[in-house]
């Protein structure tokens, strides 16, 4: 979680408290992250924490007995939460505000709303918060199965909706007497016969074992007794033997029957957990269990057997019974922890996984849990394989730690402005991966994500290495092959996105058009296109425009490209600077205010403003040219593209105006000034496209293709790749607000004092054309005549547009109008280079300075520049001495 | 085929630096001299159509007009290994093959009398191309046909053309060894009055710099013609070759121009080349090691410049109007920037005051086909005020004949000078403005300069 989500967090909670603490959610944000300690998993740190809330609390035995509760449904998180509320008491000052509030609060609110961002309550509240939510689920746990399977269900309905689980049929919980379990119907007591104790001491002896024979597969004995514990605490039944039985054997029965109670446990959590909804994990511990009841089965016939013969007093039973209690009483544990934690699938393996760890001093539980967790993990396992080799979700009852959402289709790549195919199409679910995947949970999913793109690419991927995949308490075995799996399947990937699909290659493609590489492309698209760029965006003709956009990729150079075909021509409904402040402005708080202002702009924009580049992106190469990408693509296209047709038409007007060399040498006063003016346009326009082309695209490009040499998988290609395009619209000044308005701005007044240029420029040659019309009123006689008068009339009409510039001048319109225009773009530049100045050092970007020391490589604005500065400085002296003047004031 | 450019020659000069011209572009473009495309160069990158044009068949043609008076040179031409390349109609030669006796009259009124079938020819070249850019004229200032036929066809061309460019590669002729031919400076002030008026962008070949480049710098003891001119083309080729491998920038000549040269008289462009090397013959000039930054500081020294003239005077305020440079091979981007610094903390290169001005860079591709010893060369395309010193040397050679009216009995024959020699003082006072202009750009109110002449004008 970074800083300022913490940070948010904080205020969000505070407001919800009602706090309005003097420090504000600073102080508390800075605590919280002092200490984060990302893994509070060791017992030591827990156990301590532990103590110390124990200390701290008013009802220490209450604390611990909430919290040994909570540990044993396996919640997640606990420790660290504990860890947490320990460094919290031991800060006076929160706790003391706490206080404060939960007192003036004093539980107005929903409480089950809070622990949602509970990182922060005193342990009071947390406790009365257990408190509550203990006793209702306490009062529910009796239903607490049937609660389960009905979420389970209703979990897996909205999941698969075509494919139905299996139903089992009703009469399996009608008939009550399937079950291997105690019967729970009520029957009518059976009166017992004579009371054991009139019976002499080897008939007692033998009575009893005959009962605990029977007591110990589940049915009742004529002198045990079995009945349902009232009180609902662990064990569910308690036993009543006759009173009458001599000691020595009660105390013997006593100690034999809680095997009973377990197998009671058992026998129940297996045939409960074996109906469908609750995954084939709970089904394989199931079996597993089974076949360790049945071997229980197999000792208590064995055990009839002797009894039978007459082999088995008591004692030789109790010894017989010593290994077969262990292993049921284990079992047990493990049935009610499963129950309790409602677990299923992942964290069923995490429960089996920490049981077997435990047990590591006793060699026999240990196998036994080995053996549990191995069959349990079998079909987990199964389609861990599947996933990591085959790259193939079968999950029917979503118990797999990976999560499919098929409402992401991968053609919204190609539409939609995110990644969400990519990052959310398969997502982790930390809760369902077995603790001891956890460490490697991102490697799996991207293992299976990688196969999935070469699966979709109709590609079958057989990993080489593709073995059968078996728990071991040794973690490395199984993470050795999960790695190797990983291995194959992002080389496969990459492979088939680097090699097959050329995606270097196309790449370069893209950069040729996106980041106009290739200029003589563009010089031939925008001398066809002049005339339809100068249109309204509404009556361009799209198809026009693109079979133009084909004959200039055909007749220029461009043509080699193997990719040209991809390319398309896209008009969009809103210029550049729209798109960019508006995308800008998402995230800040002018989001509103910007759309309302921005709306009539958008009506009626040209061709030139509105036309991009588009490119067909095909599956999987649309993994890394995603919408988004593409659209960042053609922000800085669409840049490019505009400053490409400003120099354009700085140009025209430079041969516009070449004629001028002809003229008398004293005319040359007004135009000297526009000419001056227009190659100081012209030195930012191709210094700007210098810098963005040669400083910013062509370096990063070079990093970009380096790093892709270097890269093992698809993830980093794509982080590259992103990485790439945010530098380049960063550096290219596209990422800053008011420096994008003061380009557009500059932008806009050389194309205005183009078309100004031009216009003047035209009336001259149509008044020239007129007066020469009317002083050579004679056609020409012959050809040698005609060419006489030919340059005759060239000089004619040299001298008429120099008087007409004499005029011109007399009249000192034109002066002015030139000098409007200079004033305007140097004071927009000088700002430009100022912001760029201020926003270089400020944010420490020293690629901005490139374009400064470009852009005023001869000092010529340096003068102004510095005044600026210096302004700006004596502004801020001037204000800081009006605010202590204030400040004093107000003291 | 975007924005086609022809090329003509003109008289002995032109037609030879031409030649080594197309030389060097099929060489560079993998075409042979037969004009097929050799089997190495079939699928390359480069945009031969901006030069050439494909026939028919398979063969690559120049988009060159061969035009001279005197059938010498262009014989040499359709004698050699290079006959078949061009198109035999474009190759035009009077049909009196008598040249026109370095008198610039006599060029410009058989330039006159030939003008029909000339213009045919380039009228027909121009309507052979989609959307043509300009002109490229190779000509010589100082001699007849160059000079004479070759103001008359600018003239032309200008009217006909409005708005394409012309551009020219003039050679000035060489000041330190006496000249055969007396009225070179009558040719030149005549030349450089068309040169001023009707072309757009003049690129100065001075012999006398190239000849000293060739003793000094290739450390050849008696430059031969052909070493010249195989200067030249380098220096022809490599100006064009951000349009022949197109990038992200310049791709166009009027880009590249239009930089270059801000107020449309100040046009006239001086240019330097390193590391200099002569065609094969790479031992001549050891190898170095070539940087970016050694590149172009190289190209600010005078001594690699190919003009003839002071660039560092402490007296005289001269300064670059502006700088290209066209930087050839591999190079880091950063590395530009990087020598653009030094160069600007060192102070190497002296600016306009009157409006930004930078050195811009052009970075271009190499052709794969040549190989060359250095990793990294570059050509600067310069506008410097201190060109002035050539039009003075000029002026003042020519004042000195004018003053006597020396050697004009053969311009008085031709037509334009039958009754009045007023032509030649036109030409003068043209030139003059052309001076003052430059002198004037290395002042600060050179933009409020053209004003101020007018008040003092309308005072007298």
């Amino acid at each position: 979680m970074s800083e300022f989500r913490i940070h948010h967090l904080v205020s969000e909670l505070m407001k919800v408290l009602g706090t309005q603490g003097k420090e504000g959610p600073e102080v508390y944000t800075d605590l919280l992250l002092k200490n984060v300690t990302p893994y509070i998993t060791t017992q030591v740190s827990s156990h301590s924490a532990k103590r110390k809330i124990a200390e701290f609390t008013k009802s220490p035995a209450e604390f611990l007995n909430k919290y040994d509760e909570l540990k044993s449904k396996n919640v997640r998180d606990l420790d660290a939460l504990v860890y947490l509320l320990s460094k919290l008491s031991e800060d006076k000052d929160v706790v003391s505000t706490l206080k404060d509030n939960s007192d003036k609060l004093l539980m107005p609110m929903d409480k089950i709303s809070l622990p949602a961002s509970g990182t922060k309550m005193s342990e009071e509240d947390v406790l009365e918060l257990r408190n509550q939510l203990l006793a209702a689920s306490s009062v529910a746990s009796s239903q607490a199965s049937e609660v389960f399977r009905k979420m389970m269900r209703e979990k897996q309905a909205k999941k698969n909706t075509s494919l139905s689980l299996p139903v089992l049929s009703p009469w399996v919980f009608e008939r009550p007497f399937l079950t291997g379990d105690f019967v729970k119907v009520s029957r009518p007591t059976i009166e017992p016969g004579i009371p054991l104790g009139t019976l002499p001491l080897g008939m007692q002896e033998m009575t009893i074992v005959h009962d605990l024979l029977t007591v110990m597969m589940g049915t009742e004995g004529k002198y045990i007794l079995v009945r349902q514990s009232s009180d609902g605490s662990v064990t569910p039944y308690t036993f009543q033997v006759d009173r009458s039985l001599d000691t020595s054997l009660q105390e013997l029965v006593n100690r034999i029957l809680p095997i009973c109670n377990n197998y009671s446990t058992v026998m129940h959590f297996i045939e409960d957990k074996s109906s469908f909804e609750f995954g084939v994990v709970n089904h394989a511990l199931c079996g597993a269990m089974r076949t360790l009841v049945k071997e229980y089965n197999i000792l208590i016939a064995q055990l009839e057997h002797q009894f039978k013969q007459g082999q088995l007093p008591l004692q030789r039973f109790w010894f017989y019974m010593q290994p077969c209690m262990q292993t049921m009483e284990i079992l047990a544990s493990i049935s009610s922890s499963v129950d309790r934690g409602a677990c299923a699938g992942g964290s069923v393996l995490s429960l089996l996984h920490e049981k077997t760890v435990t047990m590591i001093g006793d060699m026999r539980a240990q196998e036994l849990c080995l053996f549990l967790t191995q069959s349990a993990c079998a079909p987990y396992f199964e389609i861990l394989e599947k996933w990591i080799y085959k790259g193939i979700i079968k999950d029917p009852y979503c118990e797999f730690m990976i999560e499919e959402n098929e409402a992401l289709q991968k053609e919204k790549l190609q539409q939609e402005y995110n990644d969400a195919y990519w990052e959310q199409r398969y997502t982790n679910c930390r809760e369902r991966s077995p603790i001891f995947l956890e460490t490697i949970a991102d490697k799996i999913l991207r293992t299976g994500k990688y196969l999935n793109v070469v699966r979709q690419c109709g590609h079958d991927p057989r990993c080489p290495n593709a073995e059968e995949i078996l728990y071991t308490l040794k973690e490395r075995q199984y993470v050795d092959q999960i790695d190797k799996a990983y291995q194959y399947a992002s080389k496969l990937l990459l492979q088939l996105l680097m090699d097959e699909r050329e995606l270097v290659q196309r790449l370069g493609s893209i950069k040729r058009y996106f980041l106009m590489e290739q200029g003589d492309f563009f010089v031939h698209l925008m001398d066809i296109t002049e005339e339809e760029m100068k249109k309204r965006v509404d009556d361009i003709i799209p198809s026009r425009l693109e079979s133009l956009l084909e004959l200039a990729v055909r007749t220029s150079q461009a043509n080699s490209d193997p990719f040209k075909d991809d390319l398309r021509v896209d008009l969009l409904p809103y210029d550049l600077n729209t798109q960019l402040l508006r995308i800008l402005s998402i995230e800040s708080r002018q989001e509103k205010a910007m759309l309302h202002e921005m709306d009539p702009t958008e009506l009626n924009i040209s061709g030139l403003e509105a036309f991009s580049f588009d490119y067909v992106v095909r599956w999987p190469e649309s993994l890394i040219l995603s919408r988004k990408a593409l659209t960042k693509y053609q922000m800085l296209f669409r840049h490019l593209f505009y400053c490409k047709h400003v120099e354009r038409t700085l140009c025209n007007i430079w041969l516009l105006n070449k004629e001028a060399k002809r003229f008398t040498l004293y005319s040359s006063r007004w135009y000297a000034a526009a000419f001056a003016l227009r190659q100081r346009m012209l030195h930012l326009v191709q210094n700007l496209q210098y810098y963005m082309m040669f400083e910013v695209v062509e370096p990063h490009w070079h990093i970009l293709q380096d790093n892709l040499r270097k890269v093992s998988n698809i993830d980093d290609v794509l982080s590259h790749h992103t990485d790439f395009l945010d530098q380049c619209l960063k550096d290219c000044m596209l990422t800053n607000p008011d420096i994008i308005k003061n380009v557009s701005k500059l932008m806009l007044v050389c194309v205005t004092f183009a078309n100004c240029i031009q216009r003047v420029t035209q009336t001259m040659n149509v008044e020239a054309e007129v007066s020469r019309l009317i002083d050579t009123g004679t056609p020409p006689k012959s050809d040698k005549d005609k060419d006489k008068q030919d340059s005759e009339r060239r000089r004619t009409t040299t001298k008429v547009v120099s008087e007409h510039i004499e005029q011109l001048n007399a009249s000192d319109d034109f002066t002015n109008t030139v000098h409007n225009f200079d004033s305007n773009f140097s004071s927009l530049l000088i700002s430009l280079l100022d912001k760029l100045s201020l926003f270089s050092t400020a944010n420490c970007e020293h690629n901005m300075m490139n374009i400064i020391h470009r852009l005023d490589f001869n000092g010529f604005y340096t003068v102004r520049l510095e005044k600026l500065a210096a302004d700006r400085s004596m502004a801020a002296h001037r204000d800081e001495d009006l605010m202590d003047v204030g400040g004093a004031e107000a003291r | 085929m975007p924005r086609e450019i022809i090329t003509l020659q003109l008289g002995q000069c032109g037609n030879q630096i031409g030649m080594e011209f197309w030389k060097q572009l099929c060489l560079e473009h993998g075409i042979s001299p037969e004009g097929i495309l050799e089997d190495f160069a079939t699928d390359g990158t480069d945009r031969k159509d901006v030069f050439f044009y494909q026939a028919d068949d398979e063969h690559y043609i120049p988009r060159a007009v061969l035009l001279d008076l005197e059938p010498r040179v262009i014989h040499g031409i359709q004698n050699s290994r290079y006959a078949n390349l061009y198109n035999p109609e474009n190759i035009f030669i009077s049909k009196d093959g008598g040249g026109a006796g370095n008198n610039w009259a006599s060029g410009y009124s058989q330039g006159e009398r030939l003008y029909e079938e000339v213009f045919d020819i380039i009228d027909r070249e121009a309507d052979n191309s989609d959307s043509l850019e300009g002109f490229v004229l190779a000509h010589s200032i100082a001699g007849g046909t160059g000079s004479g036929m070759g103001s008359y066809i600018l003239e032309k061309l200008n009217d006909r053309f409005p708005k394409k460019l012309i551009q020219t590669y003039s050679v000035f002729p060489n000041q330190q060894e006496i000249s055969d031919v007396v009225v070179q400076p009558y040719n030149s002030m005549l030349t450089l009055k068309r040169l001023t008026q009707n072309s757009d962008c003049v690129v100065v070949l001075d012999n006398t710099a190239l000849n000293r480049i060739a003793t000094e710098r290739l450390h050849l003891q008696k430059p031969d013609f052909l070493q010249i001119n195989q200067m030249v083309s380098t220096i022809m080729s490599t100006s064009t070759t951000t349009l022949r491998y197109p990038g992200y920038m310049n791709n166009d000549l009027i880009g590249l121009v239009a930089s270059l040269i801000p107020t449309p008289r100040l046009h006239f462009l001086m240019t330097g080349y390193t590391p200099l090397t002569l065609g094969t013959d790479t031992k001549l000039a050891s190898v170095r090691k070539t940087t970016v930054l050694d590149v172009m500081r190289r190209l600010l020294q005078p001594k690699n410049i190919m003009v003839s003239t002071t660039l560092r005077d402490k007296q005289s305020s001269h300064c670059y109007i502006s700088i290209l440079n066209i930087i050839q091979g591999e190079v880091d981007p950063t590395q530009v920037h990087k020598s653009l610094q030094r160069i600007r903390e060192r102070k190497l290169a002296n600016f306009i005051p009157w409006g930004p001005a930078s050195i811009q860079v052009a970075l271009s591709k190499k052709s794969p086909y040549v190989q060359t010893a250095h990793r990294v060369s570059g050509l600067m395309l310069a506008n410097h005020t201190s060109i002035v010193s050539l039009f003075e040397r000029t002026c003042s050679q020519f004042d000195k004949l004018r003053k006597r009216e020396a050697f004009l009995e053969q311009f008085r024959k031709e037509n334009i000078f039958k009754d009045n020699l007023d032509e030649l003082d036109d030409s003068r006072e043209v030139v003059q403005q052309l001076i003052d202009e430059l002198h004037a750009a290395t002042k600060p109110d050179y933009i409020s300069w053209g004003t101020q002449q007018a008040a003092q004008a309308s005072k007298s």
